[in-house]
């Protein structure tokens, strides 16, 4: 009856020492990213300690009994950790290491540049990181703000979830620079999205009738808020006469696009950009 | 013409049969790591939010997720950085780069056998410029030193993804194992 007992102890024995997996190292719970930890060991003479984990590859000799010393340097990286200690059969053990508190945020903005009064056009995401760079999961609370100067405009606070807490919004009434700002407790991050004019809005044109043609210009053209429309925006000019109809492109400089058409008679000259029309001009033919 | 003398024929079928078994063995090595490094990933984008992950942006992610997991082990069992290049960027590459050198330094390798990743999409940003996965992936780690297998064990594991669309690919950019929650 023993015997088969006594087969079956030997085998297991043989089977651990050839696989060196054992029984347990009493190893830490968990570790904070960056702090010293001890592993207890039992037992007398020399055995041979590895830790093996994120980045860390660790083989050294040890005495048995002693407690084994683990560096906040080899633990800087959140991860799984394996313990083992060596000598005639190896103990394991497995243990964590988690972020250790948020000290920088990851933070996407976009889109850099974005045309005022558009809805959910303006979103970020941030991701907050210990100082080892590891990705804190811990919940934690983001706070979003949006403002021009000192004025803020939006304000929201996020729960960060798996690491990651983000939002989205409108883009507001003013051209100009906002500042977008995600804050984790003392940790800022701080981005800028250049809001500009939307579409024209309510394109007026005037012109003369010059030697060579006609020159028309549009009064300053503006969005439907107000804010001026950004320079390069093109404005399409159209002239018909009795004997055809010219195009010219011009860009808008400085709030003004201008064009010098070639015209003799009398002419009827409009303007368009985007999806808005101006007004319709007539010029007299030339005396 | 100078007749070849008999030592040097010798010499050189010795050297013949040497170089043949040696590649044979390497054939053998290869062909075995090829069977080992065969990599599962399954990935569920259903829970993805607050974007919807595209059926072609999924088969992306797949393919370079698993030539990612593939690189790994492949970089921590030869002890060289190059399968790193490319599939990995920022924090990833770094920390799987001082694997290597921790590696090299110290002796050890690592291997992972039997690789199956389930991936599950939980963020998915409002531009599409990161992803974040959590992977559940099962394995079999053998550590060995100069050689000799000092650990080895079947693990379940869960990790942290980041993942940034690249010039034409997916690449990580953070890989964080973490307890189960």
């Amino acid at each position: 009856m023993r015997r088969p007992l006594l087969i079956c102890a030997v085998l297991c024995l043989a089977a651990c020492s050839i696989a060196g997996v054992a029984q347990d190292l009493r190893v830490p719970a968990s570790v904070t990213a960056g702090e010293e930890a001890t592993i207890p060991t039992t037992g007398s003479g020399k055995a041979t300690f590895y830790l093996v984990g994120p980045g860390v590859s660790r083989k050294n000799d040890v005495s048995l009994g002693e407690e084994i010393h683990l560096q906040g340097q080899d633990l800087r990286n959140a991860g799984d950790y394996l313990a083992l200690v060596c000598s005639d059969t190896c103990h394991t053990g497995t243990f964590y290491v988690i972020a250790a508190k948020p000290s920088s945020l990851t933070f996407l903005v976009h889109p850099s540049r974005v045309p005022v009064g558009q809805g959910d056009a303006i979103s970020g995401v941030a991701f907050p990181f210990d100082q080892f760079k590891n990705l804190v999961l811990a919940p934690a609370t983001v706070t979003f703000q949006l403002a021009v100067g000192d004025k803020p405009l939006f304000s929201r606070p996020v729960r960060a979830q798996n690491g990651v807490a983000w939002f989205r919004t409108a883009s507001g009434k003013s051209a100009g620079l906002v500042q977008v700002i995600a804050s984790l407790d003392d940790v800022t991050a701080k981005r800028a999205v250049q809001q500009v004019a939307s579409e024209p809005c309510n394109l007026r044109i005037t012109g003369q009738r010059i030697p060579i043609g006609v020159l028309v210009q549009t009064e300053p053209v503006h969005d439907c808020a107000g804010n001026v429309v950004p320079d390069g925006t093109i404005v399409t000019f159209s002239a018909t006469e009795a004997n055809g109809k010219s195009t010219v492109d011009a860009p808008i400089k400085q709030g003004i696009a201008r064009a010098q058409m070639e015209a003799s008679g009398t002419t009827v000259v409009s303007a368009a950009s985007g999806v808005v029309m101006g007004n319709e001009l007539r010029i007299g033919g030339k005396p | 013409m100078n007749p070849v003398p008999g030592s040097a024929i010798a010499h050189l079928r010795r050297a013949l049969r040497v170089v043949s078994v040696s590649a044979f063995i390497s054939c053998l090595a290869l062909s075995s790591y090829a069977a080992d490094s065969v990599v599962q990933v399954q990935l569920d984008t259903k829970n993805a939010t607050p974007r919807a992950v595209e059926s072609l942006t999924e088969r992306g992610i797949l393919r370079d997720y698993r030539f990612a997991w593939t690189s790994i082990a492949q970089a921590v069992e030869l002890n060289t950085a190059d399968p790193l290049e490319g599939p990995f960027a920022g924090e990833a590459k770094r920390l799987l780069r001082e694997t290597v050198v921790s590696q090299q330094r110290s002796g050890l390798s690592r291997q992972y056998v039997n690789q199956s990743h389930r991936l599950e999409a939980v963020f998915y940003a409002p531009e599409g410029d990161v992803i974040e996965l959590h992977d559940t992936a099962e394995y079999e780690i053998r550590i060995s030193d100069g050689g000799k297998i000092i650990h080895d064990e079947h693990v379940v594991m869960h990790f942290v993804v980041l993942m940034t669309p690249g010039a034409d690919r997916w690449v990580i950019r953070q890989l964080q194992a973490v307890p189960k929650s």
